[in-house]
Parts: C-alpha cells; sequence; structure tokens
C-alpha cells in the first residue's frame, strides 16, 4: 500500500518535470524571438542572454518603412475577410443543415473542396483572373480572395452545430409566437456561438498569417504584414533584430483576440435539453 | 379555447401516405385523444393542426375559420413535444416565460413572474427555476415542458406522448396531474399517446389510429367493449384479448357456436344469435378478454385441457399463457396462484362475454355489452 503510494507520487513528479521541459522547448522560440527584438544588429551573433537591451528596432519599424501601414491593412483584410465569412457562412450552414435541396451533399463537398489545393496550385490563374478583373492590389480582391482560408472551414463546423439543435426546438419557437428572425438571432445564434466564435478564431488567424496571398495579389498599395517583414531582408544584410520586432507585434492582435474570445468557448450548452 | 374541425387530411411523404382521409372534430373544451401504435400516423396529424406541415389535402378550422396555410405562430395552439424542445440556453424559468415575451402574447413582467409562479407551483418545478434544462431530470424536463404549453391561452393545447418517456410511477402521478388540470382549466386538447392506459383514464373521447386511418372514435367504454375492429380490441387491454375462430352451427333450432379447441357448441345470448343469423355468417372471430375465461386445475366438465407455457407475476395478478391444441389463450389469475411452468390446467370459455368479429373483414359484429341494458337481468 505505501509502495504504491510512493509509485504514484512519483510518477506524478516525474509527469511535471516532463511538462517543464516541454514548456520550455514550446515556449523558448517564443522568447528568443523577443530577446532578439531588443537586440541591437552589432550584438545579434555573439550575445547570447546577456547584451544591452535597445528600442531602436522599435523605432525603425514603427517609424521607418511601412510597417505600420501594413499592419492597418491586414487588420482590415482579415478583419473583413472573417466578417464576410460570417455573414455568408451562418445562413449556408443553416441551410445545409435545416433544408432538402438536389445535390446537397454536392454543394457541401464543393465548398470543403476549396481547401483542398495548396494556394501555390491555383496562384497563378488567380494571379491573371485579378488582373483581368481589376482586382489586383485591392481589399475588395483580398478579402474575396480569403474566403478561401475562412470560409469552408465556418461553414463546416456551424452546419454541425446547427444539425445537433433539434429542430423541434426552432417549432417550439415558432409555437410560442417567435418570428423566424427572433428564432434565430434569441434561438439559434446564442446556441451556436461556441462554435461561431471558434471558427471565425481560428478564420481570422489562418487570413492573418497568409503569406501566398499577400505576396502575389498584392503590390503597391496594399502589403501584409507577412510580406512587409519580407522587406527587412535586404541584399547584404538582413535585420533579425526588426524582423522580430515584426514578429512581436503580429502576434498581438492574435493573443489579445484569444484572451477576449475564451469565455465564450464553452460547449455543451445545446447537450442535455433535447431527450436525455 | 376553440372548436377544432378536422377534414379528410391526406398527408404523403414522398411516395408513402402517412395519414389518409382522417377527419374528427373536437368540441370545445374536449380532451380528445389520439392513439395508436409508432409510426400510425399520430403526430403527423398532430403536426399538421400545429402547421408544423401542411396538409396535401383537407382542411384544418378552429372555430369555423380555416387555418391551412397559416404559420404556425399565428395560429396560437400550444404544444408539449415528445422530446421536450426546451430552449437550452435559457433557464426553465426563461422558457416557461418565453411565450410572453413575444410579440403576439406579450405581457408586463410582472404578469411574467405571476403566471410562472403559479405554473411552477402547480407543477412543482418551484426550486429549479433558475436551473438550465441540462441541470434537470428527464421528469422535471417534461414537466417544464408543459409548463411552457400551460402558461398560455391557447386555442387549443397539442400534447404529443408528453408522458412517454418518464419512469412508470412518475408517469402515473402526471397522468392524474394532468386529469385534474384538465377538470380544473377546462382546456381543448389534443392527446397523443401509444399507452391504452393514458388514452382510456385522460381521454373524452379516443380515436384509434392505424397505418394513417382512423378504426374508431368513441369513449373509452365504446372503444374497449365495443372495438371496431380486432385491431382496436387487441390495442386496449391488459392482457391481449384472446382471438379465437369459432364456427356457427344449427343445433335444435338455435344457434350455436362451436370453438374448435373444446369440440364443444356453445349456447349463445338470444341478441347475439339474433345478430349473427341475420350476418350469415358460418365463421366468425370471438374476442374474449381474460375475464370470460375461467380455469381449473382439475378436468371439470366442459373445459379444455391446456399447460401454463408463461407466467408473468404482475404484483396483484399473474398473467398466464396457456397452451392449448387450439392455439395460445392469455388469462389472469390471482397472484395465490402459483402454477409451475407446463402444469396442466383446465379452462372454459363464457361466449357470451365475447365479441363477435367477422372473420373475413375483421370488422365488428356484436357483443352482449351492447344489449346488456336492453335485455334487462334474465
Amino acid at each position: 500500500m505505501e509502495q504504491k503510494k510512493r509509485g504514484e507520487k512519483a510518477l506524478m513528479l516525474a509527469g511535471k518535470v516532463l511538462l517543464v521541459f516541454y514548456t520550455l522547448f514550446a515556449v523558448f522560440p517564443l522568447i528568443w524571438m523577443i530577446i532578439i527584438a531588443f537586440k541591437g544588429d552589432s550584438q545579434m551573433y555573439d550575445t547570447l542572454f546577456i547584451f544591452h537591451p535597445t528600442l531602436a528596432n522599435f523605432k525603425n519599424v514603427l517609424t521607418k518603412g511601412s510597417y505600420v501601414k501594413a499592419f492597418v491593412s491586414n487588420l482590415i483584410i482579415s478583419g473583413g475577410a472573417v466578417l464576410v465569412s460570417v455573414l455568408v457562412g451562418v445562413p449556408a450552414a443553416y441551410a445545409l443543415a435545416r433544408y432538402e435541396f438536389k445535390h446537397k451533399e454536392g454543394v457541401a463537398f464543393t465548398i470543403l473542396s476549396f481547401k483542398f489545393a495548396p494556394e501555390i496550385l491555383i496562384i497563378i490563374p488567380v494571379f491573371t483572373i485579378f488582373q483581368k478583373l481589376k482586382l489586383y492590389d485591392t481589399y475588395f480582391g483580398m478579402i474575396w480572395i480569403y474566403q478561401f482560408i475562412g470560409l469552408p472551414l465556418l461553414i463546416w463546423v456551424l452546419r454541425g452545430y446547427f444539425e445537433d439543435i433539434p429542430v423541434e426546438m426552432e417549432r417550439a419557437a415558432e409555437l410560442d409566437g417567435y418570428s423566424k428572425r427572433e428564432i434565430f438571432f434569441k434561438m439559434l445564434i446564442p446556441l451556436i456561438r461556441p462554435g461561431l466564435v471558434a471558427a471565425a478564431l481560428l478564420s481570422f488567424i489562418f487570413c492573418w498569417n497568409n503569406f501566398t496571398f499577400g505576396l502575389m495579389l498584392c503590390g503597391f498599395k496594399i502589403q501584409t504584414i507577412t510580406v512587409s517583414a519580407l522587406t527587412y531582408i535586404s541584399t547584404s544584410t538582413i535585420h533579425y533584430g526588426q524582423m522580430a520586432v515584426v514578429s512581436v507585434i503580429a502576434i498581438i492582435p492574435e493573443i489579445i483576440m484569444c484572451l477576449c474570445i475564451q469565455k465564450h468557448l464553452v460547449r455543451g450548452l445545446s447537450f442535455g435539453a433535447v431527450k436525455g | 379555447m376553440a372548436k377544432v374541425t378536422v377534414e379528410n387530411l391526406t398527408k404523403k411523404y414522398g411516395k408513402t401516405t402517412a395519414v389518409r382521409n382522417i377527419s374528427f372534430d373536437l368540441e370545445d373544451n374536449e380532451f380528445f385523444v389520439l392513439f395508436g401504435p409508432a409510426g400510425a400516423g399520430k403526430t403527423t396529424i398532430l403536426n399538421m393542426i400545429a402547421g408544423i406541415g401542411d396538409p396535401d389535402e383537407g382542411r384544418i378550422c378552429f372555430d369555423g375559420q380555416s387555418m391551412n396555410f397559416i404559420e404556425s405562430s399565428k395560429r396560437n395552439v400550444a404544444m408539449v413535444f415528445e422530446n421536450y424542445a426546451l430552449y437550452p440556453h435559457l433557464t426553465i424559468y426563461e422558457n416557461i416565460a418565453s411565450s410572453m415575451r413575444t410579440k403576439a402574447h406579450r405581457e408586463p413582467e410582472e404578469v411574467i413572474d405571476r403566471e410562472v409562479k403559479r405554473i411552477a407551483s402547480l407543477l412543482r418545478l418551484e426550486g429549479l427555476l433558475d436551473r438550465k434544462p441540462s441541470q434537470v431530470s428527464n421528469g422535471q424536463k417534461q414537466r417544464a415542458a408543459l409548463g411552457r404549453a400551460m402558461v398560455r391561452k391557447p386555442n387549443i393545447f397539442l400534447m404529443d406522448e408528453p408522458l412517454a418517456h418518464l419512469d412508470a410511477k412518475l408517469r402515473n402521478a402526471m397522468r392524474k396531474e394532468l386529469k385534474a388540470m384538465q377538470d380544473k382549466l377546462q382546456t381543448t386538447t389534443l392527446y397523443v399517446t401509444h399507452d391504452y392506459a393514458e388514452a382510456m383514464s385522460l381521454g373524452d373521447r379516443i380515436a384509434v389510429i392505424h397505418q394513417g386511418e382512423i378504426c374508431q372514435i368513441g369513449t373509452a367504454e365504446e372503444v374497449y367493449n365495443m372495438p371496431a375492429t380486432e385491431f382496436v380490441a387487441r390495442m386496449f387491454g391488459d392482457s391481449e384479448i384472446n382471438i379465437l375462430q369459432g364456427v356457427l352451427r344449427r343445433e335444435d333450432s338455435t344457434l350455436k357456436l362451436v370453438l374448435p379447441l373444446s369440440n364443444r357448441s356453445y349456447e349463445l345470448p338470444r341478441h347475439t344469435a339474433e345478430v349473427l343469423e341475420a350476418s350469415g355468417r358460418k365463421q366468425v372471430d370471438v374476442g374474449l378478454r381474460s375475464s370470460a375465461v375461467r380455469y381449473s386445475w382439475r378436468p371439470e366438465e366442459g373445459y379444455v385441457k391446456g399447460t401454463v407455457y408463461t407466467m408473468e407475476p404482475l404484483g396483484n395478478k399473474v398473467e398466464l399463457t396457456v397452451k392449448t391444441e387450439g392455439g395460445a389463450v392469455r388469462l389472469m389469475v390471482p397472484v395465490t396462484e402459483t402454477p409451475d411452468v407446463d402444469e396442466t390446467i383446465y379452462l372454459a370459455f363464457d361466449v357470451s362475454g365475447g365479441i363477435y368479429f367477422d372473420s373475413d373483414s375483421k370488422e365488428y359484429i356484436v357483443c352482449q355489452k351492447e344489449t346488456a341494458g336492453k335485455e334487462g337481468k334474465r
């Protein structure tokens, strides 16, 4: 008995130690990035943890060059793309979950199949199309092409959520005297909120971090942050410090969003109210 | 409350006809039960009255006003769903209050609070009002779903097997409560069930539905004692009615019944014999409820020999299935009898208590009960 307890304790301790190691392993690149952001170019290669911290990199990135503009553009494109995805995706998911129509599964699968091909595979035709339609280097074009990234994910996640909600609940609301619009906003949206929030957040992250579309479909007027980060690689030298600053700033919106949204990510609300 | 008329309702799903040519009337304040086995089309009828599905043919009227193609939110009906269909993200209180917070039935908050509290105390939900549906038991969910319907003053209450998912004890208790409520509130109710005991105890009238068609509409007494078809007879009563094939034979100028498993002829009551005679049938099916079967453990004059096949103790009585040469016969015996399986038993049939059916069409011909009043005590 005594021995068994001791064995359990040892196992738990070992588990904790492993977790600590894993945390270091996982977080270290981030820490490293933050350290680099405060290093001057001269100390970049010959110091590890002991160096003279400087804000020169931040000053450079935020005052010179086009990073601030790229950051705002990125926010507009990613935010706009997610907004459009939600506006289009929620009704689409509802229709796929509730209504019977011809080729329903075919439509659903086609939507999913947009995610199959890597972006790089379709980028050349998309590029020529964008040139012809005068969508090249416009917000509209970027928001449109980003629907490839977020919309299929959103539709498929939300379809599952809508299917989990019993039709009878909607009928009951109708009999209670709610209009269709009220049912949608008062009864359905609260129930799909966890899925909606999670899918929208993921879409935002994928759009925010996207590189290929930003590189190929934007030019002078609009730049995304991932492309803008590239400008710190010049022919003679690579400004690691400034690139680190760019990356550190780039992850801030994602972290803020995750923290804000966390409390909405509760699942399990819709269970148990139907037949138990 | 309204008078509800349903005329020639037909509903098809693709090629299958779920409901065929259904007509009935609900009087004001009547408790009307739709009764039938699973898949008979009961819920389809209910849904059409609620406006959830439109009929392919036929008319639904509330107080003479046609309701076809009117949206369910405008029909002012309250419905209790089989799977409760509570709003999972709202508390029990908000669930019960929900109808009074819509544009159609808006009430001030004081009224809502008073009404919810009143219904909650009636249904014993007081302590649970702040909980979400997922945090209460099935029985409580069921009562909350009933409460959500009961706060309203609708044209008609529609109840789709509201007690089906409760355990037996709670079901009995709720049945009594529903009955008491019905007497007190005076509401027009259309109630769907597949439990014959519920149907008989609650219904002012019962419509028996089979494969999308109405077999019979009548009071509990009528459907039990004078079932329109063998199907109806089989659906009501525990244990299931015994249907035996009989042959009518003329002996000494009176019509007598011969049951194949006893090979003896039985004398028939006068009225029954007359009606059977007039029907001109040679073959009839005789429905004998357990009360019309007598038994003995010793051979007796006129008794048929059989062996006990199964034995089900049901508390105050025991249901026996007895194997005879002519087939199985079910009967109830007092709990004091403790026969062994395969024990020999002797049965006698009281054919005057039988219900007679046409052996081809399986439709009702005659029974003794219908004339009991007329002939008086002999």
